[in-house]
């Protein structure tokens, strides 16, 4: 397996820094962005196959890079942003970015959701054909046959549930927004009516996690979405 | 008829005029002199039962009834009007007096306004509204005053004049504006509109009116002052809270800095076996974790006493919020046993989530911090009438003696000094953020032994969800 390319997209040099030499032991090659107009240069000739992006960027928003790369490419984008900003990696991952790190931020953690992201792409763009059938934990769910097992149980889910847990799987480890979700299985109607959402995902939390209040797999990313975590 | 001579029956007469005039006014005792006249003159007068006269020396007592009658009735009249003015006086009197008391008794500009309508706008028969400025100078429209004309008043307020119905400025106006002039400026326009066209001609109503308008003011200006004096007061709270803050705070972030630097130097300049480095960094990242978790809650205590703070509030259910802080604490609470027992069918929570989840981290990492590793933590919650109760438990020691209440102030922490970290800046964290959500946290002892914080937020009525086809 040759080695990814990740872009760093981040001002402040100590950390560009830690996040360099923590994917480089990886065996990742990194190159570095202080400002978004680097990563326009730089995304657009080497053609990394991840991009990490700090929301504050002395040159402009990340936001509008993020918007900007989307045009034309389809790779894992992970944001950096300040814990206080809910609203900004909301409309960062709007925009199109597929996961966010609060700073401060581990080393651990990092690694975790690089790793996950680029599993996610290899997932994305298969060798082999698709198969109907996407497992997480102990449960089996089979998006063709709209059958879902857990261990050797039949779980009967109701159709929203079912599009809802088939909507976080198609995200595939990305954190989708309430947004997207409710427009994705409720529709436009129902966009400001996050607690729709947040009952349906009690219910299915219910049904497919050994302990509700401690997920494993339906993970909530508290004001902003949700993840499945395989 | 013998035992009554003409000159007595003349006397009996004058009587009944001068009574009758007394009581029922001039044209009464016209009638009733011209009527005595005629009967005396035709019952008692020779020739008798008629109205000829053989003695003119008569005639001098006719006039002399009818100029008793008139002179009494006169008198009579302005006796009357006297007391009706003393009347009225007395009733404005006591109307200015209401006023004045129930103005004096108001504490905010929305009493003033009730004050207006309800006593000042009966007495004159008007409609009545008060209209106030804000704070450029520009005159608000008032709520229930829809007659007023705002450029009007602004005109009114602008000058200190009155204008408007019955003035020589801008007469053309339906209503009559009057600025409330209080000792140190004009504090707002009394508008008031009469029901009927001439009701406030009169100049004992123009008299009360202005006596209404300079009540109104002093009341206006004294509200005006008290709520200066209020928000100074609450300033030099703030400051002296900022102070202790900052004194406290500066010990705290000291501390954790001056090991970092101090372990980071050690790595910098010495040459340690490769376990000793582990250790050390492994050190300075636990210092950095601490200093995160103080910064989180001073950045978060700054953000709730701001002026102005909007919780961004939502409907969650309670298990949600409860999963994100035992995951966000996750390698800390791995080590120990911490049980939830949330029932099913738990009502929604409205409330801003990152601050709710922020109170039970606080919770959650005291217990962490103060209770021994093999102490067991328990979150539990039920929904008992209007309330939310919502527990954090240990089995751990149990709280320090004295009052538990002492925790929740800033910077009192349950040993002085003492060498866990945290500025006893988390419990009053939790205080504010539950405060602004209208509810309560409390700590007592558990039982048969531990501490217990219980957090008590308001239901509210969740919005409703469609029920689904059932499948």
């Amino acid at each position: 397996m040759n080695k990814p390319r990740i872009l760093v997209v981040e001002d402040d040099a100590d950390i560009r820094r830690f996040v360099r030499i923590a994917l480089e032991k990886e065996g990742m090659i990194i190159s570095e962005a202080e400002t978004a107009e680097d990563a326009r240069i730089d995304s657009a000739c080497r053609r990394p196959e991840l991009t990490i992006v700090d929301l504050g960027l002395p040159d402009g928003d990340g936001k509008a890079f993020i918007r900007e790369l989307r045009t034309w490419s389809n790779i894992p984008v992970v944001v950096l942003s300040a814990r206080e900003r809910e609203e900004e990696k909301v409309e960062a991952l709007d925009a199109g970015a597929d996961d966010y790190l609060t700073k401060p931020f581990g080393i651990p953690e990092l690694l975790a959701r690089v790793r996950a992201q680029l599993r996610r792409a290899a997932f994305l763009n298969p060798d082999q054909p698709a198969s109907p059938v996407i497992r997480f934990g102990n449960v089996r769910m089979d998006m063709a046959t709209h059958e879902v097992t857990k261990g050797d149980e039949v779980v009967h889910l109701t159709p929203i549930e079912f599009r809802l847990l088939a909507a976080l799987a198609r995200g595939h480890g990305k954190v989708l927004t309430h947004r997207q979700l409710l427009l994705e299985v409720w529709g436009p109607g129902y966009v400001l009516r996050p607690h729709y959402l947040r009952v349906y995902m009690v219910n299915l939390r219910q049904k497919l996690e050994e302990d509700p209040t401690r997920p494993k797999h339906i993970i909530t990313e508290l004001q902003v979405g949700y993840r499945l975590a395989f | 008829m013998h035992y009554f001579d003409p000159p007595n029956l003349v006397a009996l007469f004058v009587l009944n005029v001068v009574v009758i005039s007394l009581r029922l006014g001039r044209v009464a005792a016209i009638w009733s002199a011209l009527l005595s006249v005629a009967s005396f003159d035709f019952f008692f007068i020779p020739p008798l039962l008629s109205f000829a006269m053989s003695d003119t020396q008569y005639l001098f007592s006719f006039a002399l009834i009818l100029v008793v009658a008139w002179v009494t009735s006169a008198v009579g009249s302005r006796l009357r009007a006297d007391a009706r003015i003393a009347r009225a006086g007395e009733r404005r009197e006591a109307a200015v007096a209401r006023v004045a008391r129930d103005l004096s008794g108001a504490h905010n500009s929305a009493q003033i306004v009730a004050i207006c309508r309800e006593t000042i706008a009966p007495l004159f028969e008007a409609k009545v509204a008060l209209i106030l400025p804000d704070s450029t100078d520009s005159l608000l429209p008032p709520k229930d005053g829809e007659f007023a004309d705002l450029s009007v008043a602004q005109w009114t307020y602008s000058h200190s004049q009155r204008a408007g119905l019955g003035t020589s400025i801008l007469s053309a106006a339906k209503a009559l504006y009057l600025p409330l002039k209080a000792p140190i400026r004009c504090r707002g326009v009394l508008a008031i509109q009469p029901q009927h066209q001439t009701s406030l001609d009169r100049p004992d109503d123009n008299r009360l009116l202005e006596a209404c308008c300079s009540s109104i003011a002093l009341a206006l200006e004294r509200i005006h002052f008290a709520g200066i004096a209020q928000e100074t007061l609450v300033r030099i709270e703030g400051e002296r809270m900022r102070n202790s803050l900052l004194s406290a705070v500066s010990h705290d972030l000291r501390t954790p800095l001056t090991a970092i630097r101090g372990l980071a130097e050690t790595l910098e300049v010495t040459d340690l076996p490769q376990n000793e480095r582990t250790e050390v960094a492994s050190a300075i990242r636990h210092q950095a974790e601490d200093l995160q978790q103080l910064v989180t809650n001073l950045l978060d205590l700054a953000r709730m006493q701001s002026a102005g703070v909007r919780l961004n509030k939502e409907w969650h259910p309670l298990d949600e919020i409860v999963g994100s802080a035992l995951s966000r604490l996750g390698p800390a609470l791995a080590k120990r046993e911490v049980r939830t027992e949330l029932p099913i069918d738990l009502p929604l929570l409205e409330v801003d989530a990152s601050l709710f989840e922020r109170v039970l981290i606080n919770l959650l990492d005291n217990a962490l911090k103060y209770t021994p590793p093999d102490a067991k933590i328990l979150i539990r919650a039920k929904a008992v009438g209007p309330s939310m109760y919502c527990f954090v438990e240990d089995n751990g020691p149990g709280l320090p003696p004295g009052d538990p209440e002492q925790f929740f102030k800033p910077f009192v922490r349950g040993k002085k000094e003492s060498a866990i970290s945290g500025a006893g800046l988390g419990l009053a964290l939790c205080r504010s953020i539950i405060g602004a959500h209208g509810g309560t946290i409390r700590a007592e002892a558990a039982q048969p032994a531990g501490t217990r914080f219980e957090i008590r937020v308001p239901l509210g009525s969740p919005p409703g969800i469609e029920k689904e086809d059932a499948a």
